[in-house]
């Protein structure tokens, strides 16, 4: 209840316990402060246009990741889908030369997958974690048989200019990107299937209980997750210049972290894409100022993992009620 | 006699807040103290004192005449049991029964020792349970009654149980009075909280009562009528004998024609606009299955009607689309959404009321407010609408579950447990908002294990046992004897 004292505070209550729900919010500033002191070009504009045209493809499958998160889910399929996607939709506009066959392909293999994790997972019941995992293993075989092992050459001229283009400073696949995450930020918001995303996260049985259709949520999820998937590898295609098998193999853990430093509860029924993006931004400009610092990669994935622990550390000392 | 544990002005803070103020009260060797006070009311905190989990922030606990800052379960002979039960599920009785101290050493465990540490225990309580069996293969009142063996092998001294009786059947609640008259002939003290005042009066000697925090009453039992004792808990007067009910209309609400399923059989029933129908019966009658399955959730034969129409498939989407409710006995697992706010747990089973109608996909419009009119109305204690579910008391979080039911304006309702585990005011609140509803032409079926509570507020109560409807009285010929009799089987 609240009480005389409570209104009277300096800090509202439960201030802390707010902060703690964004942790990267905290690591950020702090690491902007570091890296400008360090190196005069990162906050030049050519590094910041880099550093957004570099992760678009990273934020979209960061807020596929979200969706499945916060229903209490787990896509370990995304990245590898990123790979799959770009790998055939490359192959078709290399046969064909036309970029809308190429976008409508890579949604059509990532929603492919997708709902087969959809459907095993929503409508079997099985576990997320092992499924996507055998959907990953899939995803990656078809990308390396399809392609051979190398880059999709014959990507069409105007698709390369879409990955220099800037639109107000920011780059077109960044736009696309931020497009993707205001469209999930409102379905999550304000509309009824968001609601039902978050309660069935929440509490799975009493989502069923309520009259919620639990199976046809879960089964949303992973499909957009999917598709999303798909997206990010057509995107990767405008920002890397050819399809490339192995794209996503790599992305995996940075997805994953990015959504976990946000803030948003693997458990499901807490977290949002806003958080995604913070987590997003703050694996992108730690990696970005690591290179300028010039830190080797490996070094980086040690600092990544460190940062990992700190953000789960804040946010569940922070974040939650100690009973 | 002397006192074993003596408490003087214990308090505890959390957070600025007196959550526990000054507390006094003594327990003697083989007495047994009834810990009564409403949800919130400061018992468990108490408890968490008294068995060493929390340390007091003022006051102290005198164990023999001596002060200790801290309560040492294991050296102080004190133990709990508290109301989630922490046995583990695929070990065996003796494994769960030895694993504090298992006998042998770290890399030999002496088995041999540990069953026979076990068979002895089992056999001074006088319980029949195989030790060879695995915890999650035996009932809920057994493993109950595992538990309590278990805190008794580290503390015979002082035994806490925290509403120990909720899960047992009559004849285990029984067995666990029997084994709680035994223990306080061996001298254990032991400190009961429960809140049926039935079982208060039956198995204690005296009480401490206690209200937001405060201690309001201490003494023999013997001296207290129960409608003091209960006024003394809620702070007004509560009189559950005398409530009016309405008449129920001739209009057939919801009609059951001969269901079956694995858990129940040719069940028929019928129930009116404006009448409450109580389900008596026994845990494992199969009570619990038949609401589920009327709501759709597991699978049956036969035909559920509703408002003379049979619905047509029979699932929780129809079903609430007739607007037929089912508020599950356990809220936590199947009601609650724990770390949303209470706002969304009330809108959860009817979003689409607040859907904008030229606006669909833009927010939720009246939600907030919808929200607030019905913790006023149900009266429940929330610091805000946004606070999560999981700070809330056991009762409050019920009357959430309710509300947000009564928030579908539902024809019929169907009731599992109600007042599971809910003090005796936020009891009192829901039986008055279940009778009202009736009286507004909803009909209602509650199954209760609580046999007052039904005979309290039902116009009629059918009794399953083993599946079956074994009989039916209306409100002029309660009886709780036959109905207890029907239920069990036993010859009248």
């Amino acid at each position: 209840m609240t009480t005389r004292d409570d209104t009277r505070r300096l800090v509202p209550p439960g201030f802390l316990s707010n902060a703690g729900r964004y942790p990267a919010v905290a690591i950020i500033a702090l690491l902007l402060v570091a890296f400008s002191t360090v190196s005069p070009f990162f906050l030049k504009l050519g590094n910041v246009e880099a550093m957004l045209g570099a992760n678009s493809v990273v934020l979209i499958a960061a807020v596929g990741m979200t969706l499945v998160f916060l229903t209490g889910g787990i896509d370990l399929s995304i990245a590898t889908v990123i790979s799959a996607s770009a790998v055939i939709a490359g192959l078709v506009m290399a046969a064909t030369d036309s970029i809308v066959l190429g976008v409508l392909t890579a949604l059509a293999v990532g929603a492919g997958f997708g709902c087969l994790n959809g459907v095993l997972i929503g409508v079997l019941g099985l576990t997320p974690f092992i499924t996507t995992m055998a959907t990953q293993l899939i995803a990656r075989g078809v990308a390396f048989v399809l392609s051979q092992g190398v880059a999709v050459k014959g990507t069409p001229y105007a698709l390369l200019d879409l990955g220099f283009v800037t639109v107000l400073g920011v780059p077109a696949i960044t736009w696309i990107a931020l497009l993707v995450v205001a469209l999930f930020v409102w379905l999550l918001s304000f509309t009824t299937w968001g609601r039902h995303v978050m309660l069935v996260g929440s509490n799975r049985a009493a989502a069923r209980y309520s009259g919620i259709r639990v199976s046809r949520v879960e089964f949303g999820v992973y499909a957009l997750s999917g598709l999303l998937g798909g997206l990010a590898g057509f995107v990767s295609i405008a920002n890397l210049g050819n399809a490339i098998p192995g794209v996503g193999d790599t992305l995996l853990l940075i997805i994953i972290g990015a959504v976990v430093l946000g803030g948003t509860d693997m458990n499901g029924g807490e977290g949002s894409i806003g958080r995604t993006v913070l987590g997003v931004a703050l694996l992108a400009i730690l990696f970005n100022g690591l290179n300028l610092i010039g830190i080797p990669f490996y070094d980086q994935l040690i600092v990544q993992g460190v940062l990992i622990f700190v953000g789960t550390w804040l946010a569940m000392t922070f974040g939650r009620r100690r009973t | 006699m002397t006192a074993v544990f003596s408490v003087r002005g214990l308090t505890k803070q959390f957070a600025g807040k007196r959550v526990v103020d000054g507390l006094d009260f003594d327990v003697r060797a083989g007495e047994i103290v009834a810990l009564v006070g409403e949800n919130g009311a400061g018992k468990s905190t108490t408890k968490n004192m008294l068995c060493g989990l929390l340390e007091p922030s003022a006051g102290q606990v005198l164990v023999d005449g001596v002060a200790v800052q801290r309560i040492q379960p294991q050296a102080h002979g004190v133990a709990a049991v508290h109301q989630e039960l922490s046995l583990f599920p695929s070990l065996s009785v003796t494994e769960n029964l030895c694993i504090q101290a298992l006998p042998g050493h770290a890399a030999r465990i002496d088995w041999a020792a540990a069953e026979r540490t076990a068979c002895e225990q089992l056999e001074f309580l006088g319980i029949e349970i195989d030790p060879f069996a695995i915890v999650e293969s035996l009932g809920a009142g057994q493993q109950q009654i595992v538990e309590i063996a278990k805190a008794l092998l580290s503390a015979d001294r002082l035994l806490i149980l925290d509403e120990p009786t909720t899960s047992l059947t009559a004849p285990e609640r029984e067995k666990l009075f029997e084994i709680m008259q035994r223990l306080k002939a061996r001298g254990v003290a032991m400190i009961f909280i429960s809140h049926f005042m039935d079982e208060i009066y039956r198995v204690s000697d005296s009480f401490v009562c206690l209200r937001d925090g405060h201690q309001v009453g201490t003494g023999s039992l013997a001296g207290v009528a129960r409608g003091e004792l209960e006024h003394l808990m809620v702070g007004r007067s509560i009189d559950e004998t005398h409530r009016e009910l309405a008449a129920p209309t001739d209009d057939e609400a919801i009609r059951l024609d001969s269901l079956d399923s694995d858990d129940f059989a040719q069940v028929s029933l019928r129930v009116a606009r404006g009448e409450i129908l109580g389900i008596a019966g026994l845990m494992g009658a199969g009570r619990t299955e038949l609401a589920e399955a009327i709501f759709g959730l597991r699978p049956c034969r036969g035909t559920v009607s509703v408002g003379g129409e049979p619905v047509v498939p029979l699932n929780v989407a129809t079903m609430m689309s007739r607007g037929v409710c089912y508020l599950p006995e356990d809220r936590r697992t199947h009601g609650l959404f724990l770390n949303r706010p209470v706002r969304e747990n009330l809108s959860a089973a009817g979003i689409l009321r607040f859907v904008r109608r030229w606006l669909p996909g833009f927010g939720f419009r009246g939600e907030r407010v919808e929200a607030l009119r019905i913790v006023e109305r149900l009266a429940i204690s929330v610091p805000h609408v946004e606070s999560r579910v999981a700070d809330l008391s056991g009762g409050n979080q019920q009357k959430v579950l309710l509300g947000r039911w009564l928030a579908t304006e539902p024809r019929a309702c169907l009731l599992d447990e109600p007042t599971k585990g809910v003090d005796i005011g936020a009891k009192f609140d829901i039986h008055t908002r279940i009778v009202e509803l009736a009286r507004a032409g909803t009909a209602v079926i509650v199954v209760s294990s609580d046999l007052p509570e039904l005979l309290g507020i039902a116009h009629r109560i059918a009794v399953m046992r083993k599946g079956r409807i074994v009989g039916e009285f209306a409100r002029a010929d309660f009886d709780s004897v036959n109905i207890i009799s029907l239920a069990t089987g036993a010859a009248p």
